[in-house]
Formats: structure tokens, C-alpha cells, sequence
């Protein structure tokens, strides 16, 4: 009993470590990358990764099914609402001609 | 740790309703608005307020936001794209004049 | 009481989306701003949630799904009205 909270506990702390690290990550990429279609990239894979561990976390810490199974589907939602506006922000911006980094552009 | 939560919460929405009220593009200053609807959201969760803050996040940000981008895509296309002057022609995926 | 350990995760998220606002500040094209608007919806998806489970607030979590649909619909607002100058 004690043991298994115990190891609930730092499985949660553990989530909560990685889903921090991935949301630093994404913004820090988004600070960095040098061009749009990199920027979607970081924002849409890290970020939402991010949510997912955070979420996956806080469905631990809940102990309730009901709880767990409506973060996921908050998640889910997450994710199919990036995916689409990534896929928009990225053809319109093809579309309207930004050129995609390359590393020979830049020399 | 909560107070440390809470001063970086109130610090940034006030930087962002600053930079959105300071702002000479108006896109810009729109996209800022977008965020500070969104920031002012969670500040009512926190206050302890989910009712206020999802009418918060679905007015203001959302329904809000949405008409004012489209109004910027209004003016935009009634304006000139750049200045006349040829020299101030700004470089290919260079910062936007609206 | 609010758990230190949340509000600390919290406050992380909180930071990382401070962030955000140097990209909307720097630009260069207005896509790169929409970025940092949809970072902001998603970590404003996280907050709500913790702050959901830290305060024991269920309702908070309805208020996180509105986050979740609303930065679709203004990436959707932003493609069809607001890019480039045609209409």
C-alpha cells in the first residue's frame, strides 16, 4: 500500500519532469529554428508532446477513470486541432511563397 | 511556490497587455490581444472563477479575436500592400507592413 | 492548499510561454505570430488543467477543452481572412 504510493508518486513527478522538458524544448525551438516550416515543426511535435506527458501526469495524480479517460480526450483534441492548423499556417505559407531554410541559403 | 506562480502569471499579462496596446502593427497588436484573452483566462481559473474563464476564452479571445483578424484582413486588402517609396520595399519573407 | 509541486510545473509553463511573446514581438511574418498564439494555447491547456487539478475544480477542465478548440479557430481565422492581401 505504502509502496505503491510511493511509486505512483514519482511516476507522476517523473511525468511532470518530462512534460516541463518538452514544453522548454518547444518554446526554445520556436525561439531558435530559423524559418516557419521549422518553427511548426517544434511548436506542433514538442508541445503537444509536452501536453500529453503533463496530462498522462495529472491522470495519475487524479486515481480516477472518469477523470483520466476526459484528459485524454482533451489531449486528443489537442492534438487533431494542431495537426490541422499546422497543416494550414504550413500551405498557406507555401502558398504565399516563403522558401523553405536550407543550409546552402544561408551561406 | 504559488506566490512565485502567481507573480509570473500577473507579470505576464501585463507585459502582454502593454505590448498589445504599445504596438504600431496591428496584427501584431491583435495576435497580442488573442493571448492576453487567453492569459486573462487563466487567470480566472485561478481565481477560482471556470465559468467566467471559459466565457473569458470563448468571447474574448475566440469570437473577439476572430472578427479582428478578419477586420486586419479587411484593411489590408483596401490598402496598399508596401510604401510607395521603392526603397522601403521590405526583403522577401521580411516583416509585414499591417 | 494548493501542491507546491503543481504550481511549480505551473510556473514552468507560465515561463515557457513568456517566451512566446519575444517570437510575436520578432517576427518576421505574420505566420511566425500565429505560432506563438497557438503556443499559448497549448500551454494555456496545460495551466488550466493543473490548475484544474490543484485547485480541485472540475469546471476548469471544460475551460481547457474551449482553449483547445479555440486555437484551431483562429489558425482557420488567420489562413482565410487575415494571410496576405487578397481576400
Amino acid at each position: 500500500m505504502d509502496f505503491a504510493r510511493i511509486a505512483l508518486t514519482v511516476i507522476e513527478y517523473a511525468l511532470y519532469a518530462a512534460g516541463a522538458f518538452f514544453f522548454l524544448a518547444g518554446s526554445i525551438g520556436l525561439l531558435r529554428f530559423p524559418d516557419v516550416y521549422t518553427r511548426l515543426h517544434s511548436l506542433t511535435k514538442a508541445d503537444n508532446l509536452g501536453l500529453g506527458l503533463v496530462c498522462m501526469g495529472l491522470a495519475v495524480r487524479s486515481g480516477s477513470a472518469i477523470v483520466a479517460l476526459k484528459l485524454l480526450f482533451i489531449w486528443m483534441l489537442v492534438l487533431a486541432a494542431g495537426s490541422t492548423a499546422c497543416y494550414l499556417v504550413a500551405e498557406s505559407a507555401r502558398s504565399a511563397g516563403i522558401e523553405p531554410w536550407t543550409r546552402e541559403a544561408r551561406r | 511556490m504559488t506566490v512565485a506562480f502567481d507573480v509570473l502569471l500577473i507579470g505576464t499579462l501585463l507585459w502582454i497587455a502593454i505590448g498589445s496596446l504599445s504596438e504600431a502593427k496591428l496584427f501584431k497588436s491583435v495576435v497580442m490581444f488573442v493571448v492576453f484573452g487567453l492569459f486573462l483566462a487563466i487567470a480566472w481559473v485561478r481565481l477560482g472563477a471556470p465559468d467566467v474563464a471559459l466565457a473569458e476564452a470563448a468571447l474574448g479571445a475566440g469570437v473577439t479575436g476572430t472578427l479582428m483578424l478578419d477586420a486586419v484582413g479587411h484593411i489590408r486588402s483596401r490598402t496598399t500592400p508596401y510604401p510607395l517609396d521603392p526603397g522601403e520595399h521590405p526583403a522577401e519573407g521580411e516583416d509585414d507592413d499591417v | 492548499m494548493m501542491d507546491p509541486v503543481l504550481m511549480g510545473l505551473g510556473a514552468v509553463i507560465v515561463m515557457t510561454a513568456f517566451l512566446g511573446i519575444l517570437r510575436i514581438q520578432r517576427g518576421p511574418s505574420g505566420a511566425d505570430r500565429m505560432l506563438a498564439a497557438m503556443l499559448f494555447g497549448t500551454a494555456g491547456v496545460a495551466l488550466a488543467l493543473i490548475l484544474a487539478e490543484a485547485a480541485g475544480a472540475g469546471g476548469a477542465r471544460d475551460a481547457a477543452l474551449v482553449f483547445a478548440l479555440l486555437g484551431a479557430i483562429t489558425a482557420v481565422a488567420f489562413v482565410k481572412r487575415a494571410w496576405g492581401a487578397g481576400d
